[in-house]
């Protein structure tokens, strides 16, 4: 286990908005936004977009901005909230308001070389009370344990509670966040850049989606992979108005790779679960935690065990479950899962 | 009549047939950016495709907005923005999806070249 090295876990956070236009945050200019990433400490690296939104590829993981939602994930050390007085100077000017917070994360590999506000989770969620305004009323703040060291954090603050939501049919689709150490050896040294290998990051990217098989996790998905110097890979994927994400961090000692994507239950729920199992499959990992976030009329018994069903032929085994209502969020699922042993 | 060096915005399919018509009389290259005022990337991008405007003189280099001609972008089969469209003689030789900065300046002078 390497005394420090590349923090591969992400923060992630998840913002919602009311306005009256159509574009709403996809109206935000391109030096609001590069100011926002600035606070942050990370840059574009790649972006594209479709009818539904935009999609960038940070240095440090992604950007997703709907009219109405962005979520903005970065790993390493990057001081993810302090984008959030930025963005909320920013958006206020387009009359946007903000209608929802949500702030999740594993646990960090090296937590001792996060900065603030991120030396713990108390003071990330000190940092969010005392930055978003009073009419996001509905809070919590909760830690979903594990049966490892690894726990999920997450904290919600909502202008709306539960009810409110259902009766404005504001909650139909779900995400899942899937977190995976101890990835396979071989499999991970596919996301090293060959010695001499002078193309761009788009190139050897698209290489490397290619070679994975990244690209079949959801075959309807168009892949922007992007690779990194002298290694790492992301990539954001788009299908319609979902998006999907992958990190790797390949490094051995503290190996990690991220899949995260949105859906929706009814319909899309086979889909999802398939598209989980591969993306795991993509990297064989000794240990994967995943976390849905979902409307609370979503039966999150089901969802657990069609999760358990889906990894058990990957050999995986359920070792912990924790569940937690957030009002105005949701539920918040947490598995940990480990290979069975024979 | 725009000035040599610099992005022709398209407004209408008689612009398009128009400045297409023009560069295969001409043999040029024809460079387009698929845009849209929904799209922050196609914002990010756009003053670096006008730099190239700027250097390679020799291209033509010319903005579609996604909106405004549905049937062009239709008939190019443009999905996700930007998309950059290389043309010869009123054929697409290539295509570039995404804000790449890297890789536009080479595929220009790829095409150029042939």
């Amino acid at each position: 286990m390497a005394v420090s090295g590349f923090e591969g876990f992400e923060k992630r956070l998840e913002l919602h908005f009311s306005g009256h236009d159509s574009l709403g945050l996809r109206r935000l200019r391109c030096d609001a936004l590069a100011q926002v990433l600035d606070a942050v400490q990370c840059t574009v690296v790649s972006a594209v977009g479709n009818r539904y939104f935009d999609a960038y590829i940070l240095s440090e993981s992604s950007l997703f901005v709907y009219p109405y939602k962005m979520v903005l994930k970065t790993c390493g050390t990057t001081q993810l909230l302090r984008s959030v007085p930025c963005l909320l100077r920013h958006t206020a000017e387009l009359g946007l308001r903000l209608r929802a917070c949500r702030y999740s994360r594993g646990s960090f590999i090296f937590p001792r070389a996060q900065p603030f506000p991120h030396t713990s989770f108390a003071e990330e969620a000190l940092y969010l009370e005392e930055r978003l305004p009073p009419s996001l009323a509905f809070r919590k703040a909760c830690v979903l344990p594990s049966s490892s060291s690894h726990s999920w954090h997450v904290y919600s603050a909502s202008a709306a509670d539960d009810d409110d939501r259902l009766a404005a049919g504001s909650w139909s689709t779900f995400t899942v966040e899937v977190c995976m150490t101890e990835l396979d050896r071989s499999l991970a040294r596919r996301f090293f850049r060959k010695k001499g290998d002078e193309r761009s990051g788009d190139a050897v990217g698209a290489d490397m989606t290619d070679l994975t098989e990244i690209g079949s996790i959801n075959p309807r998905t168009l892949v922007c992979g992007f690779a990194f110097d002298p290694c790492g890979y992301s990539m954001n994927g788009l299908d319609r108005d979902s998006y999907s994400t992958i990190h790797v961090t390949p490094e051995e000692g503290h190996s990690y790779a991220s899949f995260e994507c949105t859906g929706r239950w009814a319909g899309g729920r086979a889909e999802v679960l398939d598209s989980l199992r591969k993306a795991i499959g993509v990297f064989r990992p000794g240990a994967v935690s995943v976390s849905f976030c979902m409307a609370p009329n979503v039966d999150e018994n089901q969802v657990r065990s069609a999760v358990g069903d889906a990894l058990e032929p990957l050999g995986l085994s359920c070792r912990s479950q924790a569940v937690e209502e957030f009002p105005g969020a949701g539920i918040v699922t947490y598995q940990t899962f480990t290979p069975r042993r024979e | 009549m725009a000035e040599k060096g610099s992005v022709i915005g398209c407004h209408t399919i008689a612009q398009w047939n128009r400045q297409l018509q023009l560069a295969s009389e001409s043999g040029k290259l024809v460079v387009v950016d698929f845009t849209s005022s929904w799209c922050g990337p196609c914002r990010m991008i756009a003053p670096f495709f006008a730099e190239l405007a700027n250097k390679f003189t020799d291209a033509i280099f010319l903005r579609v907005d996604v909106n405004e001609l549905k049937r062009v972008a239709l008939d190019c089969a443009i999905e996700t923005l930007p998309t950059f469209i290389f043309l010869r003689q009123g054929n697409i030789v290539d295509r570039v999806v995404g804000a790449r900065k890297d890789l536009l300046p080479k595929k220009i002078e790829l095409h150029m070249r042939n």
